[in-house]
């Protein structure tokens, strides 16, 4: 196996994508010429990299073969590329050298800082590692430490990547910086590849007086142990002497902003320990400034940042409010100024500490947490992740309204306990069989899951709050034993992870199958229109219907209003309203209607705003319509009906 | 004269003639001309979809595909499929893989292929946004003259289905109404499900769904409630007086599909404009 030191490229590139196509991770072809990617490289800029610039990390030995083979299927000739042995022996050039000499590589020293003080540069004298453990089940969280080692570079560290299957925790005693990036797995247990680290620490830990650390923690805030197996570490380091340098992070399922956060203000002061062990605080704003590559002096001439700019708007805003003692419920009404980058719950606090004190409400992080669902201006959303400026324009209205489908406490604070009780009972946790664990070719711990399948997974389910997708049903409000799409989605998606154990999916398709279960919505529509999140709940839903109409062969009168829809059209195009009726409402159904008045109402027209009655007519006493709306009994067909026919047969010969 | 495919959906040749009845004249005195398609079939009602999405949007495909061999956008005065058709392009645009394979499907059977250049419209929506309220302002012979309440429901009511207009507080039918001399009423409810073709196997929930919309409307003022949705005209209607028993409520108010409104304001069967107006006086709120 060959090892690539450095890669470049020639002038005279004809562009043809051929090494884009062998080799994407580091060639990008532009319009003028093919180039060498800044992530793959040290100096991390963007061009042929005529200077030489090394490959990063183990780039040039994980990737060596595959830039050679792009190298020799270049047309042209100009992919030039510097070898290195496998035994770490000088260079053996390949081609001839670059235009620039290029810098050497010195991974493992830090170099000290141009313009930075004499502390500064004094701190990066010294032992500079820093250590990224991960304990990982699907792969996100080393996927995490992987992005955070490429940053730490940035501060002069040393990262050393150690994924906890196989880690001994009293190596941690030697650590002056720690870093650790796990996943929260099944009820608040360890990943798999951490649970034997955290019982040997549990069992025997080492003091940590010279270590300073910090926890990012991955979780999923619809489980009751939310990141728990980060607290859990967190609190164990510190109960050994280990000095918290930077608050724990807590991720919910999109972790990757609340990870960017964590890691901007733990690398700078993780970077600022000494060989000690000690943090020199007083360092802290010029490493910042250090890790962004800051360099006064570096822009010249007129130059203005760019500002974005949110106007300001006048708006009249309308909240509802209830008070429980005296049982009146009104709505507040008052003219307003707000700052154009405002949410609605910026809105809610302002009012709350400027106009009334008693207004409630729930607040959330500012993250979109997923309690602080309210109606607003027609649609449900979190109040903490909703701009004001995306639901009106200046000089227009703002109407806050509780969360529909649930009692109101107070004002705008729901009584959700009705969702928890369906959710308690519904079981929508996760409950596995024995499984043996899988490991990349790196020897790293990942789980049992593709990954491709725990991607799908993840994204099939990747929503901001199932409590707002119960409230996103229009149903739930009209039936008080329906247990609602924010539960049952919930519960198809543990349905489908092939984690789940044989029995828990059982019965998770019972429960879902039930009365009061997935069929009690009466219109997936009204999901739908909430974006992204109820697209996704939505077809979830209806994946379910689809498994559960399989499974029970059309039982029911869902089941049958499905079959006998399907049978009209593929009969002739069109649906046949008179079958439907019939076969879905039976004998009992239709007399029901003719004392109901549906059917008079039909027959004399009464949606026909004076149309003749006759066709109606026709159809109450042609045998064998039935009764009911049904003035077509026999349908015509489509033209060329044939062809959906065939479309019938080619998908689903099932109708 | 403008020239458009029309889909009729589902059930306006069928249960629900009065759609059929007022469409054509209206589309004719606003210089519309419906292209007929013969060959286009149901588009699945989206209950098709439960057990086979890939039938549904088959079908669909097939139908948005043969407008586009017209070279021709394509029209409906039904909500659902409306919302339907813009679904099933919106997945196919979204994987262009799923899309390949729909397509195959569609070449195979019927020997038209869907590329995405015909798109829906929803009647309200050609009508606000490519006719324009002051050309339908003028051709007004009839003016309504009522306090009408639009029923929008939620299928259209979503980014990408409804137009220009806003998905959750939309205007566009109150502005429809103002433009044919009538009064619009605002209420809450106006998109809000009332159960579509769940009224077969989930009746009591869609009635009482059905219930809250009306009674919403007339406690708003409402003398009329006018339907985008041809599926939902019927449990509005058909179903109020049962809707208003089972849940308890006053829901009993004259409900018209949005091509009638359209067609008597524009001068067409002012007999049955007549009898609407009667029933206003007599029932209404």
């Amino acid at each position: 196996m060959a090892i690539v030191a450095k890669v470049w490229i020639d002038e005279d590139c004809i562009t043809c994508d051929a090494c884009q196509d062998i080799c994407p991770e580091v060639f990008e072809v532009t319009d003028d010429s093919s180039m060498i990617l800044a992530a793959v490289r040290t100096d991390g800029t963007f061009d042929r990299n005529a200077g030489g610039s090394p490959l990063v990390g183990s780039l040039g030995t994980d990737l060596g073969d595959v830039i050679i083979e792009a190298a020799e299927a270049c047309p042209v000739e100009v992919i030039k590329y510097e070898l290195v042995t496998e035994g770490g022996d000088a260079p053996a050039v390949e081609a001839e050298a670059p235009a620039v000499e290029a810098p050497v590589a010195a991974v493992a020293a830090v170099a000290p800082a141009a313009g930075a003080s004499e502390a500064l540069n004094a701190i990066f004298s010294g032992d500079r590692s820093l250590n990224i453990l991960f304990g990982s089940q699907t792969g996100n969280a080393a996927g995490l430490a992987e992005k955070t080692a490429k940053m730490a570079a940035n501060f002069g560290l040393e990262p050393n990547i150690i994924d906890m299957d196989g880690f001994d925790p009293s190596s941690l005693a030697s650590m002056k910086r720690v870093m650790i990036i796990t996943s929260t797995w099944g009820e608040g247990e360890m990943p798999d590849n951490a649970e034997d680290a955290w019982n040997a620490i549990n069992a025997k830990g080492p003091a940590l007086a010279n270590t300073q650390f910090s926890v990012c923690a991955i979780g999923d805030t619809s489980y009751d142990e939310y990141c728990k197996a980060g607290h859990d570490w967190n609190d164990k380091l510190s109960s050994l002497g280990a000095q918290q340098i930077h608050p724990i992070q807590e991720c919910d399922v999109d972790f990757e902003p609340a990870w960017k956060v964590w890691v901007a203000e733990a690398l700078p002061k993780l970077a600022c320990v000494d060989s000690s062990g000690g943090f020199l605080e007083e360092l802290l704003e010029e490493m910042v400034a250090y890790g962004a590559g800051d360099d006064d002096g570096a822009v010249e001439g007129d130059f203005t940042p760019g500002v974005i700019e949110r106007a300001e708007l006048n708006i009249t805003v309308e909240i509802f409010r209830y008070c429980p003692e005296a049982a009146e419920s009104g709505w507040d009404t008052l003219a307003c100024t707000v700052p154009g980058h405002a949410t609605v719950q910026d809105l809610l606090l302002n009012m709350q500490q400027n106009v009334d004190g008693s207004l409630a409400f729930r607040r959330g992080s500012g993250a979109g947490t997923p309690t602080t669902g309210v109606r607003v201006n027609g649609r449900v959303a979190l109040s903490d992740a909703t701009m004001v400026s995306d639901l009106t324009t200046d000089g227009g209205h703002v109407k806050i309204e509780p969360l529909p489908g649930h009692p109101v406490v107070r004002d705008l604070i729901v009584d959700t306990s009705r969702y928890e009780n369906h959710r308690s009972r519904a079981e929508p946790w996760m409950r596995t069989d024995p499984r043996e664990g899988a490991r990349l070719p790196s020897g790293a711990a990942m789980g049992a899951m593709d990954p491709a399948l725990a991607t799908g997974l993840h994204q099939a389910g990747d929503v901001l709050s199932f409590q707002l997708i119960q409230a996103m049903s229009d149903t739930i409000a009209h039936d008080p034993h329906y247990e609602g799409p924010g539960v049952h989605f919930q519960q198809w998606l543990r349905a489908m992870d092939p984690r789940t154990s044989e029995v828990q999916r059982r019965t998770l398709l019972k429960s879902l199958q039930e009365k009061d279960g997935v069929w009690s919505e009466a219109d997936h529509a009204s999901l739908m229109r909430y974006g992204e999140d109820g697209r996704l709940a939505a077809k979830g839903l209806n994946d379910a219907r689809g498994a559960l109409l399989n499974q029970s062969r059309y039982a029911g009168k869902s089941g049958r209003l499905v079959k006998w829809y399907g049978r009209s059209v593929k009969w002739s195009g069109k649906v046949n309203e008179t079958t439907l009726y019939r076969q879905v409402l039976g004998p009992l159904g239709l007399v029901g209607n003719i004392f109901s008045g549906v059917s008079a109402r039909m027959a004399l027209a009464f949606t026909r705003n004076g149309a003749p009655p006759i066709r109606s007519l026709q159809a109450l006493l042609l045998p064998p319509a039935g009764v009911g709306r049904i003035p077509n009994m026999i349908n015509s067909k489509v033209e060329h009906y044939h062809e959906v026919v065939s479309l019938f047969n080619e998908i689903d010969q099932r109708f | 004269m403008a020239k458009i495919a029309y889909y009729p959906g589902n059930v306006a040749r069928a249960g629900a003639s009065e759609v059929e009845d007022t469409i054509q004249p209206l589309c004719q005195a606003l210089n519309i001309e419906l292209v007929e398609l013969p060959r286009a079939s149901s588009d699945g009602g989206n209950v098709i979809k439960q057990a086979t999405p890939k039938l549904q949007d088959a079908l669909v495909a097939r139908n948005l595909a043969l407008a586009e061999s017209k070279g021709l956008d394509i029209l409906t005065a039904c909500a659902s499929s409306h919302a339907i058709m813009c679904n099933t392009a919106e997945d196919m645009v979204r994987d262009p893989v799923y899309a390949s394979t729909i397509n195959n499907l569609v070449v195979r059977t019927s020997s038209i292929e869907y590329m995405g250049e015909s798109k829906s419209w929803h009647l309200l929506h050609y009508l606000v946004e490519e006719i324009g309220l002051d050309k339908i302002r003028d051709a007004v012979k009839n003016p309504i003259k009522m306090n009408v309440a639009a029923y929008y429901g939620p299928d259209m009511q979503r980014q990408g289905a409804c137009g220009n207009d806003d998905p959750f507080m939309p205007k566009y039918m109150e502005q429809l109404i103002e433009a044919l001399g009538g009064t619009p009423v605002d209420y809450d409810s106006k998109c809000q499900s009332v159960g579509s073709t769940a009224i077969l196997s989930l009746e009591d929930s869609a009635l009482r769904m059905t219930a809250a919309v009306l009674s919403d409307a007339i406690d708003s003022g409402a003398e009329l409630v006018v339907s985008a949705c041809t599926v939902s005209h019927a449990n509005l209607d058909s179903y109020q007086s049962k809707a208003g028993r089972v849940a308890g409520k006053y829901t009993t108010v004259p409900v018209c599909h949005l091509t009638e409104l359209v067609a008597f304001a524009l001068g067409f069967y002012p007999t049955r404009f007549a009898q609407l107006r009667t029933r206003v006086r007599l029932i209404g709120s």
